[in-house]
């Protein structure tokens, strides 16, 4: 209890005494009441684990008994895991802020977002039912609004907040259908009884849940459509980015989708639907990362292609394998995001790759922590993210070897495939992009720059031990995660692991496809191969400048959403407000007030105010009484 | 030699409501008016008075009692308004009071 609801009580404590604090008084309460948080999760995680992983429920309030509705929180190994992640990389980053956001003229408004984001994101992975959740959600979307748009005198910042808020309530909307259509058909918001009364319910139904919710995960997690939010936002602070846009926020959809999976595995259409889309993102966004120029914009659509393979890994039904990704995903993504942000900070806000390059000498911790963060998520083993893409990767193979008929089987042989293919296309961007800042040398003269402050560096060095272990939780060998995560899904057929050789080459062909693409990197960005070959020989001139044009910009995603999307929309409104507005209800209001004033001016030419009008029509209507009186009785008999 | 029997009375009820009410509607001396009323109210009376011995049962007379005090009361009240009205604008015309116009 008390973990999720710190960091709101810290919020409310800086916002009442931001006027008197200092940054240091500002630090000293927004650090301790962090590490605090993450002590009391641990402790209660331990109790937990202690306890068998038994889930532990609390129910704070009843709201109404039919239908069922309570605010109640739960601690079973998912939330647990997911409490862990959110109080330790808060803590984590909250350090590396108090340096990152130093003299900053709206200190204590960070930290006031700051500590209100990880109160949602904590709300939003403890609830016990589908209503807490919901407040969490939206209160993670305001939260993260406020640090998008955190400089909000920079008009870039203003609109990218702007974009991420429309573009999650398009998810949001989806999202309260889906519940409003739980509610409807299970009338309890709770998970437990939801998950346990989805087998008595038609599939269909199911299908239409599960797709209105992936609609809000979809929304949330920047998957394809609705990613284009994602690199916009990382005009907020960076260090808000590492915890928001890569660690937490952006999982939350991951994190919902396994909550609900129980019932999402009843549903074969929604499965195909998220690995589909999941592949989709994943091969658009590495493809979108390749010729970006932006430190933190490479970054912003390498987290929305490591989404991609969490929704695949989803898809797959391989629960276990997407939590897996999401946690050790979190380590090195803000492991990256904090090394782009402390390269920012010694390059006095300069993010343009091109004007940085031969940075390691300068900056040799950074370089070093970032090139780990690098090799994890090209999946190299032994460091984290080696275990869980192979397990992702391996996953949809067994999925493809269990599938009933031949069509599905050769179809997820096929998303096997291209998984495999965007694995290798991570591995080619993350090694340009720790080639273009730390290695390539561009000629520019770097003498001035010198290495991060170490409030920077420990967190730095901190997430670096954990990427390169974090990943020994769960493997072939020990499957700690899954012994965790055993009693969320207790009834969840979880798609395994091929066993023997199979896992082993398997194996090697994700540890290829990462090496293969690292090794591209360097050839081009290291080596520059191409100016030491003529190219013009091979007529590959036209060809790589389409694939740099359309990389740079998103397969032209954003125009084609711009043009369909948001011009169509403009025009309906403008229509709309012509016909709608002008001529229905502003038509309607108009004839009732003017009927009103015409009938007023008929009727007040009656009132003339002369006396011996009035008593005509005094005397008229005495005749007609009387002759009521007179002729009633008659037309009665 | 002709016997006078109740509808004599009624006609002649009816004839002094009838002017009383026509006065009404087209004096508008403001005194000439209020004696039309008076007229209508013992107009009223007559009836009253004459469906009492008609019908040989003491209501109708008592009921006569009630409406020369309430006239009697409204004379004072009547009277006292059309005194000061007079006196505001030196005529008992009703036409000029026509503030009440729609």
């Amino acid at each position: 209890m008390l973990p999720i609801f710190l960091p709101l009580l810290t919020a409310i404590f800086l916002f009442l005494n931001k006027k008197i604090f200092n940054e240091l008084v500002t630090n000293f309460f927004t650090l301790n009441s962090a590490l605090l948080s993450f002590a009391i999760s641990f402790f209660a995680f331990v109790t937990f684990a202690l306890d068998k992983f038994k889930p532990i429920s609390i129910t704070l309030y009843q709201w109404t008994r039919t239908p069922d509705i309570t605010i109640g929180f739960t601690l079973d190994g998912l939330s647990g895991v997911m409490l862990l992640l959110v109080t330790g990389l808060s803590f984590v980053i909250q350090l590396f802020s108090t340096s990152y956001m130093e003299k900053d003229e709206k200190h204590s408004n960070y930290f006031v977002y700051f500590n209100f984001f990880v109160f949602s994101m904590l709300l939003l992975v403890m609830s016990s039912n589908f209503l807490v959740m919901f407040f969490g959600w939206e209160l993670v979307g305001l939260s993260s609004y406020l640090l998008i748009s955190f400089w909000s005198q920079k008009p870039a910042a203003a609109k990218a907040g702007n974009k991420a808020f429309v573009i999650n309530r398009i998810g949001d909307f989806g999202f309260l259908i889906g519940l409003m259509i739980v509610l409807n058909t299970f009338n309890t918001f709770d998970f437990y009884t939801v998950m346990q009364n989805s087998t008595n319910v038609s599939e269909n139904t199911i299908t239409t849940i599960s797709l209105f919710l992936l609609l809000g995960a979809f929304g949330k997690s920047a998957q394809f459509p609705l990613f284009s939010w994602l690199p916009d936002a990382m005009e907020g602070p960076t260090p808000a980015s590492a915890l928001i846009h890569a660690a937490t926020m952006v999982t939350a959809g991951v994190f919902m989708l396994v909550r609900i999976s129980p019932m999402l595995q009843h549903s074969v259409t929604a499965s195909i639907v998220i690995i589909s889309f999941g592949l989709l993102t994943a091969l658009i966004a590495a493809f979108s990362a390749m010729n970006q120029y932006d430190i933190k914009k490479v970054l912003a659509y390498s987290t929305i292609s490591q989404l991609g393979f969490m929704f695949i890994a989803i898809g797959a039904g391989a629960y276990v394998a997407a939590i897996f990704h999401l946690v050790t995903h979190a380590f090195f993504k803000a492991l990256l995001f904090l090394g782009a942000g402390a390269v920012i900070h010694s390059m006095h806000h300069e993010q343009d790759m091109r004007k940085m390059g031969g940075l390691r000498k300068r900056m040799p911790i950074t370089a070093g922590m970032m090139g780990i963060g690098t090799l994890a998520i090209s999946g190299i083993p032994p460091l984290a993210g080696f275990w869980s893409k192979d397990e992702i990767l391996a996953s949809v193979f067994a999925k493809a070897g269990m599938a009933n008929e031949l069509v599905f089987s050769i179809m997820y042989y096929l998303f096997w495939s291209l998984t495999l293919g965007a694995a290798l296309l991570t591995a080619f961007y993350m090694g340009r992009h720790w080639l273009l800042i730390f290695e390539k040398d561009n000629g520019i003269d770097h003498s001035e720059v010198q290495e991060a402050p170490k409030a920077m560096t420990r967190p730095l060095i901190l997430l670096g031990i954990f990427s390169i272990f974090i990943g020994f939780i769960n493997t072939p060998f020990f499957h700690g995660l899954e012994k965790v995560l055993h009693e969320t899904l207790e009834n969840v057929e979880v798609t395994h692991l091929p066993e023997g050789i199979a896992l082993v080459v398997l194996a090697v062909l994700s540890i290829g496809a990462g090496f293969t693409g690292l090794i591209i990197a360097f050839l081009i960005f290291g080596f520059e191969l191409h100016k030491r070959i003529n190219l013009e020989k091979f007529k590959l001139e036209s060809p790589i400048n389409l694939v740099k044009d359309l990389s740079s910009n998103v397969l032209y995603l954003n125009k084609f959403g711009n043009v369909f999307f948001v011009s169509g929309m403009k025009n309906f409104s403008r229509k709309v407000a012509v016909i709608v507005d002008g001529l229905i209800i502003d038509g309607s209001v108009n004839f009732i007030s003017s009927a009103f004033g015409k009938t007023s001016r008929v009727t007040s030419a009656t009132q003339t105010g002369l006396v011996r009008n009035y008593v005509v029509y005094f005397g008229l209507f005495l005749i007609l009484l009387i002759s009521l009186f007179i002729f009633t009785p008659l037309v009665a008999q | 030699m002709l016997e006078v029997t109740t509808d004599w009375y009624l006609t002649l009820a009816a004839i002094l409501f009838s002017i009383g009410f026509f006065g009404m509607m087209i004096r508008k001396n403001a005194l000439i008016m209020f004696m039309c009323i008076e007229l209508m109210l013992n107009a009223v009376n007559l009836t009253f008075i004459a469906a009492s011995k008609h019908f040989g049962q003491i209501d109708g007379q008592i009921a006569v009692f009630f409406v020369l005090v309430v006239a009697a009361a409204e004379v004072v009240v009547g009277l006292a308004i059309i005194v000061s009205i007079f006196r505001k604008q030196s005529s008992a015309s009703v036409d000029v009071l026509n503030v009440s116009r729609g």
